[in-house]
Formats: C-alpha cells, structure tokens, sequence
C-alpha cells in the first residue's frame, strides 16, 4: 500500500490472497492483453492516482537474463493508465552501477515507453526524505526514500525472476532494494548489507508495501543470481496483489519452499500469505508451469 | 578568459557553431544551482555536497570565468562541513567518506592550498575506518558462513567505505586517493600515509581478473566479476601513479575495448576523461555525448552534466598531479 497507507496485518487476521500465473512463451506474446485482464480480475483501486512501476534494472545485460524486460513494464504501464491511473511512472535505483540512463538505454527501454525524461526517474539522484521504519527487523531504524517513491499512491515492484546467492531468490520483496538511493548509501547500498539483508527487505517492505506485484518469470536466471547466472526461461508472468504471497508461488515454480527462504517467512507474519492453503491460483497452476530453477551448493537446503 | 577566446566564443556562437560544452553543458550547470549556492542532483532540488562539489570541480577548469558562482558554491560547502570534520550528503544529514573527499577536493581547488577545514577532513577520512577486515571481524568469519568465504579478495586490505560501519568499495576509496595525491605528504595526518598505501593496495587486489573494475568483488563463488566503466575509470584515475604496472594496462586496454558499448553519458565522459589522463587516444567525444544529450537530455542529472564539462575541458589539475609532486599553487 504505497507509504501512505501502508498496513502491516498479522497473518491470523488476513484473508486469502490472490495470485494469477500467466503462461507466456517470449516478450513478443500479448503482454499487454495477459497483464490486462488480470488487472481487470483483481481492479487495483488506481484511478486518478500516480502509479510508480519499479522494475529491477542492475546493469547492462545482452543476454537479457538480469534485467525485467521492457516490454512487461511497457505493458504494465499501457494497463495501468487503461485503468485510469493519472500517471504512471517507472522508477529505479540500480544498485551497483552509476550509469542508470546507461542502463535503461541499453535496454531500450526509450523504444518501448517513450521519452525518458517524462516517465522515468533515477531513484539514486531523486530527492529524499527521511522516514522511520515500520518494523525493526533491522538495526535500521529510520531510511532515506526517494520522494518519488513516498508520493506515489500506488507502487508495483516489477522484477525478474532470479535466484539470488546471498538469500536464495530474489524477487518483487528483494526487488525494493532498488528503492533505497545510492546518492544517500553508495553503489552497492552497503547499509543493507550490513544491516542484514534478509532484515532489511522487512523493513524497507514495511515502510513501503508494494501494493502489486508482476514478476518477468518469461526468461529469468537460475544458478548465481542475480548477475552471474544462467538463463532459464519458465515462460511465465505471475502477478498479484500480495507481494508475499506472489513471491511464494514463484518460490514453488522455481522448485524452491518459500517457507526456507529466510526473508519470505518472516514476511509472512506481518506482510502478506505464504501458506499455500491461503493462495488462491489464477489462470495457470503452480504444478503446470513448475520448473525448477538450479541453485548455488549453500542453498540447496531450499529445494522443495 | 580572453578576449580573443571570448571573441571566438562569441562567433561560433552566432554561427551555431559553439561546442556541446559552451552551449549546453556549461549553461546547464549554472542555470542548475540554487539560491543557497549548492546544487541539488536536479535543478530545483535541495542543495546536496556531492553535486555541489562536481560541478564546482567542472566550473573551475575555466580559469576564473565562473569564479562568483563556484565562491557562492564553496561557501555552501564550507557551512556544510560538520563539526567532527566530516561532510554530510545533505546540511545537517550523516557523514559520508564519500561525500568528504569530493568537498575536500573542490575546496583545494577553489583555496588553491589545503586550510584548517580541509585538513579536518582529511583526518575524519583518515580516521574513518571500513567495517570489514578487523579482528572481530575475522574472528565472525571463521565462525559463520559469511561473505568473505564467498567473495575472493583480501579484506585485510581496507580503503574507504560510502557510509561509516560499511565496507571499503572501489569508488570512495579512489576519491580519497585522488584528494591524497593533491595534498602535501607533509601536511598528512597521523595514519595517513598508510592509509594511503593500504587503499592502493586495496584496489589493486580488487581488480577484476581481466583487468577492470567493478564496485568492489572481483571474485564471487568463484566467477570472475565483471568489470564496470565508471570504477575502472575512478580507480585508473587514482593509481595514475603507476601507469606501468600491468594491471593498468591491462584495464585501460578493457576500457578500450568496450568504449564503443557505453550507452550512458557519465560513463562515456568518464571513460574519456581517463583515455586523456592517461595520454591514449580516443574518438572524439562530443558526436556521442551530444547525441545522448539530445535523447534524454542526461535525464538532467547535475552530476552527468559536470562529468561531461570535465571530459570535454582541459584537463583538471587535480587529475594531473602527480603524489611525488607538489600541488600547485
């Protein structure tokens, strides 16, 4: 629920959640129709309100393996403003490279949503403000946002589906890493490392609930993410409007037990459902699309 | 600037014909700074020290024509220094090692000598010790699986961290180093020197294995690190001293190789700046970072536009001066 009005709901007070898997071959599939319809079916509350893609773009990548594509956030971005969002930005910080406009012109992403200078915004060179944060996972008591970020009304964390060789697998939770400005912690933000990682994707998706998730499971990395993997296409968007409970279904297509991975089950208690018994499925089943994802020696022990 | 200069400046200009620099880049920067002095990362945004100091850096190169915004510039960045010697990122925020060594360095360029607030800065730096690599440290490594089990590089060897409590990472480190060099060894605070040391040797160690950098882990799980422009041009910059050895060779030739590839502006002034500093040549610059600025206008980042300023003006001082040399006056 953007920072406005974002909620922390214990998990015994929370109702099911909805997650819809769509099967999706390449980037040329009709994107914006999947991501259409499945807006249609969960009708996010974003009419006349600003809406701020966040997509996870780490560095320049010809394999296309690391970064979302731009073709989702193309299609997102279409989908939200058919909704009638009054604006729809996309916004990002990567987190080990300087040159972000580098970055997203080497995606051309110019080419798929128009001018940059009027729909992106560099979150690592965005105005700050600082706040506390909701939870205290963390030694992290208070963060500097991005102010792009704190007036959004409605944020959707758009990443690739990856495994990730510090916490297992990083996904929309993991992805508002991106949301944190080197300009205030540095390239990488080693705050959050030394904070504890696993910590810190708490606190900062406490502070800032994603209130939609749509992961680029379409071709994603498997191996040493989230940069020196491997390709693995599962040829799949997945999207919802519980972060937690989008992340653990990816977790179960990419044959990892989300309550394993150490993050997702903490999330679970206060952001959003992990049991599978509290995820209703939509358009694909988890068993239909799984695919299991190779994962570094030390985080065997997450396989289902 | 002089008058036959300006009176060239003045013709090209009326000819349409004036450089990328003069007529965008320059105006740019001026039009960009605040009323307090500083520069925000964007016009119209809060003055910060770190777009302050870059684009007092870039002003200077032009021998006096801007002396009263950067003295308007160097003003706001002396109020901002904190009592512990430290700059801040924003007035009154937390330090940053960073941020201090780039304050520092705009203001020995606008002093033309290091002064009391320049040298407190330079103690806080030198003081200012990265998280990783001390006895607790190492004790923890040996009890959990932790990154340094995972990452191959020598964390005794430490440099400068972005924020205190963090690790030494490439970038901070080369800009302290850079400021070292341009700061009399006799002036140095207690410690300093070997700082000095440890942080060169601290880069070196973190070169990716086919020459390059990147923010700071050559080696994870065992898969080379991939080198990135803008820590290999900084870290270059900084070990310009020894231009022999063959790791800067080797990472000016990887610099080389994949300057066709920049798609970004700050890498591409970045890349070229250090080919000049480093006497190789390069293709021309301006075509290019024209070209970039015409699409996304750098997406109106002050910090870009004073990397492109730098690289399409004469080389700095700051990036000439040599350690075994005094700086000038």
């Amino acid at each position: 629920m953007s920072y406005s009005n974002s909620r922390l709901i214990p998990s015994f007070n929370r109702p099911p959640s909805k997650v819809a898997i769509r099967r999706m071959a390449s980037y040329e599939d009709d994107l914006e129709g999947a991501v259409w319809e499945t807006l249609l079916e969960f009708q996010p509350a974003v009419r006349d309100k600003t809406v701020l893609l966040k997509p996870n773009f780490v560095e320049p990548d010809a394999q296309g393996i690391i970064n979302t594509h731009p073709a989702v956030i193309r299609a997102a971005r279409e989908a939200f403003l058919r909704l009638g969002a009054k604006t729809v930005i996309i916004g990002e910080g990567p987190g080990h490279e300087r040159d972000t406009e580098g970055i997203v012109e080497g995606l051309r992403l110019r080419d798929y949503v128009g001018r940059l200078e009027d729909v992106f915004v560099d979150l690592n060179a965005d105005e700050v403000s600082t706040v506390p944060t909701r939870t205290h996972a963390s030694k992290l008591k208070s963060l500097s946002l991005p102010k792009s970020v704190l007036s959004a009304d409605f944020v959707v964390s758009m990443p690739k589906m990856k495994t990730h060789h510090w916490v297992g697998a990083t996904l929309s939770l993991k992805n508002m890493f991106g949301i944190v400005p080197g300009n205030c912690y540095g390239w990488p933000k080693n705050i959050l490392h030394w904070a504890g990682i696993s910590r810190s994707i708490l606190d900062i998706n406490s502070t800032v609930r994603p209130d939609f998730a749509i992961v680029d499971g379409i071709v994603g990395m498997e191996g040493n993410g989230p940069i020196q993997g491997v390709r693995k296409a599962s040829g799949v968007l997945v999207m919802g409007d519980d972060p937690v409970a989008v992340d653990a279904t990816c977790a179960r297509i990419m044959g990892l037990a989300p309550e394993r991975i150490d993050y997702l089950k903490q999330a679970a208690l206060l952001l959003g459902n992990l049991q599978e018994e509290k995820v209703e499925q939509r358009g694909e089943s988890i068993a239909s699309v799984r695919s299991p994802f190779e994962v570094l020696p030390a985080f065997q022990g997450l396989r289902m | 600037m002089s008058l036959e200069c300006m009176a060239v400046m003045t013709e090209r200009k009326k000819e349409g014909n004036l450089p990328f620099r003069e007529e965008y880049c320059l105006p740019f920067l001026l039009s960009a700074q605040n009323s307090d002095g500083g520069w925000g990362y964007h016009p119209e945004s809060q003055s910060s020290v770190e777009p302050t100091a870059w684009a007092t850096l870039a002003l200077q190169g032009d021998l006096g024509r801007h002396a009263e915004p950067v003295d308007r510039a160097s003003k706001w960045l002396r109020q901002t220094q904190l009592t512990e010697g430290a700059w801040p990122r924003t007035a009154g925020g937390h330090p940053g090692c960073w941020v201090t060594a780039l304050a520092c360095l705009a203001l020995i360029e606008h002093a033309k000598a290091p002064d009391a607030g320049i040298l407190k800065g330079l103690q806080w730096l030198s003081d200012s010790w990265p998280a990783e690599g001390n006895w607790w440290w190492r004790l923890r490594q040996r009890w959990h699986k932790s990154p340094g089990m995972v990452v191959r590089q020598d964390h005794t060897l430490r440099g400068w961290s972005w924020t205190p409590g963090t690790a030494s990472w490439v970038e901070p480190t080369a800009y302290v180093l850079i400021l070292l060099r341009n700061i009399p060894e006799q002036l140095y605070p207690a410690g300093a020197s070997k700082r000095r040391q440890l942080g060169e040797r601290m880069l070196y160690d973190r070169a990716c294995p086919g020459g390059g950098w990147n923010a700071g882990n050559p080696m994870v799980y065992g898969v080379p690190g991939e080198p990135r422009i803008g820590p290999t041009a900084w870290a270059l910059l900084a070990l310009r001293d020894y231009e022999n050895r063959p790791e800067n060779r080797t990472s000016l030739d990887w610099l080389e190789r994949n300057y066709e590839n920049i798609t970004g502006p700050g890498s591409l002034a970045l890349a070229h700046l250090c080919f000049r500093v480093y006497g190789r040549p390069a293709p021309p610059l301006e075509p290019k970072l024209s070209g970039l600025y015409g699409e996304n206008h750098f997406l109106r980042n002050v910090v870009v536009a004073a990397w492109a300023c730098l690289a399409l003006g004469s080389i700095p001082a700051w990036l000439r001066r040599s350690s075994k040399a005094e700086p000038e006056a």
